[in-house]
């Protein structure tokens, strides 16, 4: 008897087994609209928004979005929203496993390095703004479309030029001359270094998204990631082995910290915070001010090689094909991307509005009026689906050349031989 | 149960029937069947558990390595793509080497310094208790924060390379080397989980019968062959069970690379768990991501059994 | 039937057939332990013990004292020394709205996942250990081997099956799949499979049912291994991180470690990573200081195992 029924035990381990597995296939099939259009009168339902720390304080962000919630229901009364404050570690974990399953939100925050890789499950925001979508500056709405479809509604944008430290300049009697160029860096190298500062940082980890760290380079240099129809890489050209040589001259004279370019410390104990660099295009002045002190950062145009190119981030709400709201996400989406919604919600986060008519937020604010400036400079990067694994094939060569066992040529030349398979 | 050589291994304890009384044998049977019963009934409730939450996942995941799986969307079978592909893969034997290699840095120490604290604070002396707590600490501490602290210690102004520099060797970060980063994260990973084997390998010697080991000190023979002849043979099963949980738990090390290196540099310390969680979920190629998890469990498998049959024996 | 007393497993075991081991070398053992050693050796494992502690010590020192600085540069080892300090960190992370539900929730989970855990454990290591079945030895190795499977890999299965159950947001959707614990049955099994069968024998023979056995007799000798598993279990859940994130779909179904997670910035001052470590770590300890009690039982009692 006791055998049968472990035979029984086994054969309801395969069952559970094999449903566990078809459920699992089962669970993302793609069921919704792809691109939807608005709804004539009040929108009605239920709508879920996942976002992230952006405003700092925790209470300030429940408080606004309260604000905006109240106001969106003096229109659509009869919309339930509830905005969810994710912890920004562990996200595409957590909206990867929900979609998966079939219980994702319905509007979530969302970046251009997101967005291509869940565009199968998004839909388009298209017919929602097409109120405000002429406002929207063209690399905000660059970074947020793909395939000619918009794919989210942008909400905050941030650039990172070049921030530099006044007081290493005074150290070093150079007051004022602050590089321009990357010969202009160079130069100034060797005298920091004898003065006991870095010229500049570089985050080396694979971790840090190369974005912020070589792309601007790269694209300094004249060169691109991906050719123009995205279908192979263009790193390997000769702007790509300057931009990595620059780095890698960088790193061979001592000029950067040696930590960086394997590590990730925590920020306080690096050279940047301790106030030792001279300048960085890889942090914003909101990083560094509470180190430098106000008074020290200066914000400048980013760096010219063959072009002058910057880096900078937008965060845009984007909604889920799968929602049971869709029209009323729709709605929500539109109203929470507003000029004047994103006007405010910039301001509290320090960043910036993605939209041409809400500029000037800051007033006179030098800092702030530079980066403001650096906009019409800044890029969010090349929307490509695989964006992500050619990074992940690229930075542990640019590392490898950085810590000087491959020649830069050499990195890049096997980094594309790995990445264009990717995207054949 | 005497100390004399074992004679079956830990898995089908046969104990001698000393005491039982002589049964029929139609009684015996009935008897057989009722424990029988008995045991699965008090196996069950885990059991069951087990069936729902890891072998029905488990299967899921190793069935979706024959897909080509995209969230969203929905799965397109593929038959043997995804494992032809991870034969082709530079990066899979890579990242299978460091973890192999990571493991075999990390297993034997650890065990070995479990084994050793354990003796050396076996016996009730002044301060035994507080040392006891003191080496519990790491293993009670989430792996990330000692990672934050760790990356500290080996960064070029941390006090492991200030002492490499008082040797004579160079402070660069070992963190920054290709060939010392594995050395550096197995201290790690040591440093955080001596302390669990210690209190296993304690809750075991605590039994150990001392007159043997008084016997042979009477004897003559010194603390090592105390320690291998009389200890050591009395430790296997527990042994075993180390054994086999650390190197699981060493292939499976994910926050410590995740934290300190992020698999570099230029892949050093990218080990196979980590290359699977990248496939996962930030490339999304889920099916990939149970093709490599498929590898990886049936590596740790082949190792457990070659470790059942070098240490499992037991008395 | 006679009161079996597991404290005195030699008084047991005299009516009954061989016993376990020579009962008289107990009273000798808490004491007699030092004499072992030379002074020399004393003195040379004092060295090492103060070494080892040391250097396991300090970066639990490290994290408590940076958790208590001002969110600024940091300079070794400058910073390490215990001046300047303040309590901001703190202020921030136990100020935060929903600090109590994160508390209730993390101890619900652990509470209960450690019961659980090792009532269920602890029977189908008995299960294991003593009672033969068909399949036994196949099923043990089964939950071995499923263990082997890496997370990732299941996670978003097991997540399916729990959320197509209705178990999002809810305490038995993330309770319920990490009591599937099969380095804890591996370890009861490995200890139970010590005690002597004799014990049982004696018991079955007085008429003793088999729960009344499990709770009488087993349950009892195993106190130190319940201690050190109550603790790990404890701990493991204690510090959990990306499931109940993935399970509770809003701050009112987070843990802690969840909870603090999410007042973080992106670029979070080390001072509020650390004191969010902090305050995880206390109550972990603790708990284990408590069950150290059970520990030292074991270690300091005579000859019985346990």
């Amino acid at each position: 008897m006791t055998l049968r029924t472990t035979k029984r035990l086994w054969t309801a381990a395969l069952a559970v087994g094999t449903l566990g597995a078809l459920s699992a296939c089962a669970g993302g099939a793609g069921a919704g609209d792809s691109t939807p259009t608005p709804e004539d009168g009040a929108a009605s339902g239920s709508v879920t928004m996942w976002t992230y720390p952006v405003i700092a304080d925790e209470a300030a962000h429940k408080a606004f979005w309260d604000e905006q919630i109240a106001a969106f229901q003096e229109e659509n009364p009869d919309v339930d929203v509830n905005v969810e404050i994710y912890p920004w570690a562990g996200r595409d974990e957590t909206l990867a496993t929900a979609i998966a399953g079939n219980k994702g939100p319905d509007v979530v925050y969302l970046i251009p390095d997101q967005i291509p890789k869940y565009s199968k499950s998004l839909a388009a925001v298209d017919n929602y703004v097409t109120d405000q979508v002429g406002d929207l500056r063209e690399n905000a709405a660059q970074a947020v479309t793909v395939d000619g479809a918009m794919l989210g509604s942008p909400l905050v944008m941030n650039t990172k030029p070049l921030v530099c430290n006044a007081a290493v300049f005074d150290a070093i009697g150079e007051s004022g001359n602050y590089p321009e160029t990357w010969d202009d860096l160079m130069a100034l190298a060797p005298k920091l270094k004898d003065a006991g500062y870095d010229a500049t940082n570089y985050w080396g980890s694979v971790d840090a998204t190369l974005n912020e760290s070589f792309y601007p380079l790269l694209w300094q240099a004249g060169g691109s990631v991906f050719s123009e129809d995205g279908s192979s890489v263009a790193f390997d050209s000769p702007e790509g082995v300057e931009a990595l040589q620059f780095a890698v001259d960088l790193a061979e004279g001592g000029f950067i910290e040696k930590d960086l370019l394997t590590t990730i410390p925590a920020f306080e104990q690096t050279n940047t915070a301790k106030g030792k660099i001279a300048c960085t295009w890889q942090q914003g002045p909101g990083d560094v001010a509470g180190f430098w002190g106000e008074e020290n950062v200066v914000v400048l145009p980013p760096l010219t090689e063959a072009e002058s190119v910057a880096f900078g981030t937008v965060g845009s709400l984007s909604l889920l094909k799968t929602s049971k709201s869709l029209d009323a996400a729709g709605k929500w989406a539109a109203f929470a991307t507003s000029p004047e919604v994103t006007a405010e919600y910039a301001k509290s986060a320090g960043w910036f509005s993605p939209y041409e008519s809400e500029s000037g937020l800051y007033g006179d604010d030098p800092v702030q009026s530079a980066l403001e400036d650096s906009l019409q400079y800044t890029t969010a990067g090349e929307v490509n689906e695989k964006s992500r694994e050619v990074m992940g094939v690229l930075a542990p060569e640019i590392q490898a050349a950085l810590i000087g066992e491959k020649t830069p040529e050499q990195a890049l030349k096997d980094a594309a031989a790995a990445a264009d398979p990717l995207l054949g | 149960m005497t100390a004399t050589a074992p004679t079956s291994d830990g898995l089908t304890a046969d104990r001698p029937p000393s005491a039982r009384p002589p049964v029929p044998g139609k009684t015996r049977r009935i008897m057989e069947r009722r424990e029988a019963r008995i045991g699965l009934l008090f196996a069950l409730p885990a059991f069951a558990l087990f069936l729902l939450f890891r072998f029905g996942p488990a299967i899921a995941g190793v069935a979706l390595s024959f897909f080509d799986y995209t969230i969203g969307v929905g799965a397109e079978w593929t038959g043997v793509e995804n494992f032809r592909r991870m034969v082709d893969d530079p990066v899979f034997w890579s990242a299978l080497r460091v973890t192999v290699v990571m493991s075999v840095l990390i297993v034997p120490v650890s065990l070995a310094i479990s084994t050793f604290m354990a003796l050396m604070v076996r016996r009730s002396f002044r301060g035994s208790g507080f040392y006891r707590s003191v080496f519990f600490l790491p293993v009670v501490t989430s792996l990330v924060l000692a990672a934050t602290v760790f990356t500290w210690v080996f960064s070029s102004n941390g006090p492991w390379s200030k002492l490499m520099g008082t040797l004579g060797f160079s402070t660069d970060s070992w963190l920054g080397s290709t060939v010392l980063v594995l050395p550096a994260l197995a201290m790690v990973a040591i440093w955080s989980r001596f302390g669990y084997g210690m209190l296993i390998l304690l809750a075991r010697m605590q039994d150990l019968p001392r007159e043997l080991e008084e016997a042979a000190s009477i004897d003559g023979a010194g603390a090592w062959k105390r320690f291998w002849h009389i200890i050591a043979p009395q430790l296997k099963p527990t042994l075993f069970f180390l054994a086999v949980i650390e190197t699981t738990a060493s292939f499976q090390i994910f926050d410590l690379v995740y934290v300190m290196t992020a698999g570099g540099p230029a892949r050093a310390s990218y080990n196979l768990v980590f290359y699977i969680y990248d496939q996962g979920f930030k490339y999304f190629d889920l099916g990939y991501a149970s093709a490599l998890g498929v590898a990886l469990f049936a590596v740790t498998l082949v190792v457990a059994v070659i470790q059942r049959y070098l240490i499992g024996r037991d008395k | 039937m006679t009161a079996v007393d597991p404290t005195t497993t030699g008084r047991v075991l005299e009516g009954a057939a061989m016993p376990v081991r020579p009962a008289p070398a107990r009273r000798r053992r808490g004491r007699s332990g030092a004499n072992d050693l030379t002074v020399r050796g004393k003195v040379v494992r004092y060295l090492v013990l103060s070494l080892a502690a040391v250097v396991t010590i300090f970066p639990f020192y490290a994290m408590v004292v940076l958790s208590l600085k001002p969110a600024a540069a940091i300079d070794f080892p400058a910073s390490l020394l215990p001046t300047n300090l303040t309590t901001e960190a703190y202020d921030r992370v136990l100020g935060a709205g929903n600090i109590g539900t994160w508390l209730v929730n993390t101890l619900v989970y652990s509470l209960v996942s450690v019961v659980a855990v090792l009532l269920l454990a602890s029977m189908a290591g008995y299960a294991f250990a003593k009672k033969r079945f068909p399949g036994r030895e196949a099923m043990f190795w089964s939950f071995l081997a499923m263990v082997m499977v890496p997370y990732h890999v299941t996670l978003i299965p097991t997540f399916i099956l729990i959320a197509q159950a209705g178990g999002l947001d809810t305490y038995w959707g993330l309770i319920l799949p990490t009591l599937a614990n099969a380095q804890a049955v591996f370890l009861m099994r490995q200890f139970i499979l010590d005690l002597p069968d004799e014990l049982f024998e004696a018991a079955k023979l007085d008429g003793a049912s088999e729960w009344r056995i499990f709770v009488r007799i087993v349950l009892p000798l195993c106190k130190p291994i319940l201690a050190t598993l109550g603790t790990f279990v404890f701990l493991w859940h204690w510090n959990d991180f990306l499931w109940p994130l993935i399970i509770g779909q809003g701050t009112d179904h987070w843990t802690l470690t969840v909870g603090i997670a999410s007042l973080q910035q992106q670029d979070v001052p080390l001072n509020m990573v650390l004191a969010g470590a902090t305050i995880s770590f206390v109550p972990i300890f603790a708990s284990y200081l408590v069950a150290q009690r059970y520990f030292v039982e074991g270690v300091t009692s005579s000859g019985i195992k346990g």
